[in-house]
């Protein structure tokens, strides 16, 4: 018996070294060679960098604009979050607790856009966004991420707030607070927890996403991190050390997020996947 | 449930609803009635040339379409390798992560963590390995194996299985993860009673773990079909259709006939194909898990 357990371990840790090998490996290779020129990347691809050639980052964070493509990737994420959550929330709250005659009319409606592939509306919200003139405009980029974020966060904040024990908000509204109040005091503090969800879901949404700035942004001073590594790519792809540590600069705040929510994003997922 | 009769908390329900209702409506709604509409037109793209109404000229325009029907086979071809290798590596991973080994967490994270990276990254990544002169071909004259090195992604017939072989890469850890929360809905006793009866390892898989878990299996095979449809980024970063546009997917057909070549109804016939297949996917997913709940 005891030497069936050993050998159950060695199989298993085999596997998940193997397998995580190939994970890794790709993210190594692309780490050393963000610290290296294209000369050693050639002759000592494998290798742990000699020299760690940190102006690669400072040349790609100034010079390739990496910088300016970061930070209008946060300013895009975080607007799209905190619009995202008031009105995500405020639906929320109106369908979770208020029967009225279109309630079940109006959930169904916001749940059809997850149905709805982003690829199949691009034509048209091209089309819009130009009649709009709003090309080169951060709002319509947000506006869309908010349009196409709505649908799944209703759902979460929805399901979430009908769990909210009902007695409190009755006692607050015979005490005479308003809607209002009700949602801003009561009714958002005790959804923090399904909020986080949503936010750090979204925020990777939109920063990741590259398929409409592709359409809406050509200004370079206005391009998401997502769309500035592809022009990198597009400029100056012959100096692979500075396009690693482009690619470098582009992975890290998923990476953050993911070493300080790890949990938060994990069941959020699963919950979104049995949900559907 | 709260009821609503005064006419002033109606007027409150509107405040509230409205500002998602009007994003959702602008930016998604109109948008898909849109794409209805270019789609049975002829439209250059320019405000000065009208768009003209053709009918269904567009798709069968489409169904003689050499490219699109190459993209097609591509897209069939990275549904039946996306779900062929994503759910039976993911239920791999997560069942020797859930025995709760030294340093699972650590492997768990390594799998995961490309899930939330962006494509256009991953693919940029993947591109530099798959180079003429990348890590990939480097390797393999390191270890002596130069009858194996190929351009990839500029080969005709590795451009793709490249592809998809990054976007199983790329997806492995996500559907590992829902797996994982599967796994941890089945009681430990099952496997207890098993042991006790003599059941080896191997067995306790077929016998437990895979039925008990065969509903979740079920959403990430639907998933996956739904997500490989959609792939996008991966290609726009790694190879943008090339060589020869045999490696587009009917979405980035969609980008590069819009936005290169200004046929906005040919574009928009792939969108409303595009969508007419993810709705028969979900209806006939919610049909399929409905019949299972049914017959519980």
């Amino acid at each position: 018996m005891k030497q069936k357990q050993t050998h159950h371990v060695v199989i298993t840790y085999s596997f998940l070294i193997f397998v995580s090998l190939s994970f890794i490996g790709p993210m190594i290779f692309t780490v050393f060679s963000s610290f290296k020129n294209n000369n050693e990347i050639f002759s000592t691809p494998f290798s742990i960098p000699k020299i760690f050639r940190v102006e690669n980052f400072i040349e790609a964070w100034n010079a390739a604009n990496m910088g300016t493509y970061f930070f209008n990737s946060i300013v895009i994420s975080v607007s799209t979050v905190i619009i995202l959550i008031f009105t995500a929330s405020m639906v929320s709250f109106i369908l979770s607790r208020f029967n009225f005659k279109f309630n079940k009319y109006l959930s169904v409606f916001f749940l059809l856009g997850m149905m709805i592939p982003m690829q199949s509306v691009l034509v048209p919200i091209s089309y819009f966004v130009g009649v709009l003139n709003l090309k080169n405009n951060l709002v319509a980029l947000v506006l869309v991420y908010v349009a196409f974020s709505l649908p799944f966060s209703i759902l979460v904040l929805t399901g979430f707030m009908k769990g909210i024990n009902n007695s409190l908000i009755e006692a607050a509204i015979i005490d005479g607070a308003s809607f209002w109040q009700v949602y801003l005091k009561l009714v958002l503090p005790l959804s923090m927890p399904a909020i986080a969800t949503v936010s750090i879901f979204n925020f990777l949404g939109a920063w990741n996403n590259v398929v409409f700035p592709l359409l809406f942004i050509n200004d370079n001073k206005l391009k998401p991190i997502t769309l500035g590594l592809l022009n990198f790519n597009g400029e100056r792809g012959s100096e692979y050390g500075l396009l690693m540590a482009a690619i470098t600069i582009t992975v890290l705040i998923p990476l953050i997020i993911y070493m300080l929510f790890q949990e938060k994003i994990e069941g959020g997922l699963t919950a979104g996947a049995i949900k559907e | 449930m709260i009821k609503i009769h005064k006419k002033s908390d109606k007027m409150l329900i509107l405040g509230f609803v409205l500002p998602a209702l009007l994003i959702y409506v602008a930016f998604q709604i109109i948008p898909l009635m849109g794409a209805l509409v270019f789609s049975v037109s002829k439209w250059n793209g320019l405000a000065v040339s009208p768009v003209k109404f053709v009918g269904l000229d567009n798709f069968k325009i489409l169904m003689n379409d050499k490219n699109f029907l190459i993209s097609l086979k591509n897209m069939i071809k990275m549904v039946v390798f996306s779900v062929a290798f994503h759910t039976p590596i993911a239920l791999l991973l997560a069942v020797a992560i859930n025995s709760k080994c030294r340093g699972h967490k650590l492997f768990k994270a390594i799998f995961f963590v490309p899930t939330i990276f962006p494509l256009t990254a991953v693919g940029l990544m993947w591109y530099f390995i798959f180079m003429p002169n990348g890590a990939l071909n480097l390797f393999l004259k390191s270890v002596n194996l130069h009858q194996h090195v190929v351009p990839w992604l500029i080969n005709e017939s590795t451009a793709m299985n490249a592809i998809i072989s990054v976007n199983i890469w790329v997806g492995v850890g996500f559907y590992m993860v829902i797996l994982l929360a599967g796994l941890a809905t089945i009681p430990d006793e099952l496997y207890e009673a098993a042991q006790i009866d003599g059941a080896n390892s191997i067995k306790q898989f077929f016998l437990i773990t895979i039925p008990m878990l065969k509903p979740i299996i079920g959403i990430c095979i639907v998933m996956d079909i739904i997500g490989s449809i959609k792939v996008f980024d991966l290609i726009f970063a790694m190879t943008e259709g090339g060589p020869n546009g045999l490696t587009n997917l009917p979405t980035t057909l969609l980008y590069y006939e819009s936005f290169r070549y200004d046929n906005f109804g040919k574009g928009s016939a792939i969108g409303v194909l595009l969508l007419l297949l993810a709705l028969s996917l979900v209806f006939l997913s919610n049909f399929l898990t409905g019949e299972k709940r049914r017959n519980k």
